[in-house]
């Protein structure tokens, strides 16, 4: 109980937080982005959670930004837009869950990867959908509601509240899962897949189910980045960033945990924004590959304790 | 004809990986990098000193050689499931020497337009680029020695044994440090040495080493780790198939066509790479 109402808490904390900042746009852009890198990570650790590590989210961040830029340009509300972005998402990450059903660890992290760049060229040179390399422009901006205070719907504002609603619906939903019979069956695939079938668990509509979910999330960020942005481009939202980042802000947070994640891709994007791309525009790349490096060696147990198996070394 | 010109260097490209996959069961996503950053290297000497391509080749092999001990001592400290966390190192590895090249040259394409390399050449009825050749004898030459340092020599016998069993081999009295030593200094030397080649083929940029990458790893899942003539094979059959789409949808399609390729190589062979290399599912 206490819990929840932490977390209550934490929720007005970050509502009432673009008025204490005085509804600055770049600290609310700023804002809005990390909560949208949070959301990506944690909607990647909930995949990892049920035992599948990918290395392709971009492949399901590209393809809800260009499912929700395609039906917002051709008429649909950007809010529709925004919602259908997150089932082209989910589509694509149960697609690959389903071809990729008997291959594991570093053999699906593989699978992916190859899946997000031949989605990328698939968008990339199907141009008279999707308008090539030069991308689609003038996708409009998330419109205001009139049932809403003016100050939190206008400009930067409205990003915010959205990325932050995305952030808090992917966590809720894995404190929720963590406590179901969902989270006991997708630690039951993740520790040993085998046993779990033995015992009559069949992994594969639970795989599914998490790559589904994954995959919304990831997918509803991407949508929602393509009418914040207004312009999506293949280099842009099919970037290899988006799927290497989750993978380091999670290994930094930590695996399985709830919050991990989050806070360390709000962390990990505020400081290379704030500290070292003012250095050196060149910097936060680095730093990302840096922390990812160690992160794998020296974290305690690595990309390991997501596998949730601590091998004894043999002599 | 030309694809199979082309799918020699692809073998060779490959080879390094396969190496590397084979002594430690290190995946190198860095691959196509530092085959790049060799073929960088190269075209900066050229550009600056006008020294035949094939000159360059031990020059750029030397630059990218000391990476293999600082690949090494990363690898070696990698926790289980090896295969997994090598992979998310070496995505970081390739982030940072992407990020590297883009600082030191900024991004721009290069290409090693030698002019003894575009002169054609004529063997009866068919005409070929003699830079192209050249390239598949340099591959084939590289290959032949390997295969003879692999089967005829001390050091091969050991980095054969290393990677079929570390444990056993070690306890047989080879120096298992060693060998997997000198399979990365090769492997990455090698590596550097056919980034030369390859710029010579292709416009390089920073970004370019993924496609390499993935091509590496689509050669060593149809030809299995270490065989060196099915990676030949499976080259040449890959610059084939290569040529052929290229020919059928465009250029365009390329890099799509090999990640492409990967996806149906992994879905067809889940079970791992090669039996006893892998130990993909299963804790040995």
């Amino acid at each position: 109980m206490a819990r929840w109402l932490g977390a209550l808490a934490g929720a007005i904390l970050l509502a009432l937080l673009p008025v204490l900042l005085g509804f600055q746009p770049y600290a609310l852009y700023l804002l809005a982005s990390a909560f949208l890198w949070a959301s990506v990570a944690s909607a990647w650790n909930l995949l990892a959670y049920a035992g599948q590590i990918s290395f392709g989210h971009a492949a399901f961040f590209g393809l809800g930004a260009y499912a929700g830029a395609l039906s917002s340009l051709a008429g649909l509300s950007p809010w529709g837009a925004v919602l259908l972005g997150g089932l082209a998402g989910a589509g694509g990450a149960a697609l690959i869950g389903l071809a990729s059903q008997r291959l594991r660890g570093a053999y699906l992290a593989l699978a992916t990867l190859a899946y997000a760049e031949v989605c990328r060229g698939i968008v990339l040179n199907w141009s008279d959908v999707t308008g090539g390399g030069a991308g689609l422009i003038g996708i409009p901006a998330l419109p205001a509601m009139a049932w809403l205070p003016a100050p939190i719907t206008r400009g930067r504002a409205a990003g915010y509240y959205a990325a932050l609603a995305i952030l808090l619906a992917v966590l809720v939903l894995f404190a929720l899962i963590l406590r179901s019979r969902v989270g006991l069956a997708w630690a039951a695939v993740r520790e040993e897949e085998a046993r779990a079938s033995v015992l009559g668990l069949r992994p594969l509509p639970w795989k599914l189910l998490a790559f589904a979910l994954s995959g919304a999330f990831t997918g509803l960020g991407g949508a929602l980045y393509a009418h914040l942005v207004r312009v999506v481009e293949p280099d842009l939202v099919f970037n290899r960033y988006y799927s290497i980042l989750p993978l380091v802000m999670a290994t930094f947070g930590g695996l399985h945990t709830l919050l991990g994640p989050a806070a360390a891709a709000v962390g990990l994007f505020l400081l290379s924004e704030l500290v070292l791309h003012p250095i050196d525009p060149a910097l936060n790349q680095l730093g990302y590959a840096l922390a990812l490096i160690l992160g794998v060696l020296y974290w305690p147990g690595g990309l390991m304790g997501l596998l949730g198996r601590r091998r004894r070394v043999h002599p | 004809m030309s694809g199979a010109l082309v799918g020699c260097f692809y073998a060779l490209m490959a080879l390094g990986f396969s190496m590397v996959l084979g002594v430690t069961r290190a995946f190198n996503l860095a691959h196509g990098e530092l085959v790049v950053l060799g073929g960088y290297v190269g075209y900066w000497l050229w550009a600056g000193s006008g020294l035949p391509p094939l000159l360059l080749l031990p020059v750029a092999a030397a630059a990218v050689l000391p990476l293999g001990l600082l690949w090494q001592w990363l690898l070696e400290r990698v926790p289980e499931p090896r295969e997994l966390n090598s992979l998310a190192v070496t995505f970081g590895l390739s982030l940072l020497l992407q990020t590297l090249m883009r600082a030191l040259w900024q991004g721009d394409y290069r290409l090693i337009a030698d002019p003894v390399l575009t002169a054609s050449l004529r063997l009866g009825p068919v005409s070929l680029n003699l830079g192209r050749v050249l390239v598949a004898a340099a591959a084939l030459l590289v290959v032949g020695l390997l295969w003879l340092g692999l089967t005829r020599t001390r050091w091969g016998r050991a980095v054969r044994a290393t990677s079929i069993d570390a444990q056993a081999a070690a306890l047989l009295g080879i120096d298992v440090d060693a060998a997997a030593r000198t399979t990365f200094l090769l492997a990455l030397g090698l590596s550097g040495a056919t980034g030369v080649l390859f710029a010579t083929l292709h416009y390089i940029y920073p970004a370019a080493g993924v496609e390499l990458t993935l091509m590496a790893i689509v050669l060593t899942i149809w030809a299995g780790v270490g065989r060196l003539r099915s990676i030949l094979v499976a080259g040449i059959l890959l610059g084939i198939i290569e040529a052929v789409s290229a020919a059928w949808a465009g250029p365009r399609w390329r890099e799509t066509a090999v990640a492409l390729l990967l996806l149906g190589s992994l879905l067809a062979r889940s079970g791992g790479l090669a039996p006893g290399m892998s130990g993909a599912g299963h804790g040995r």
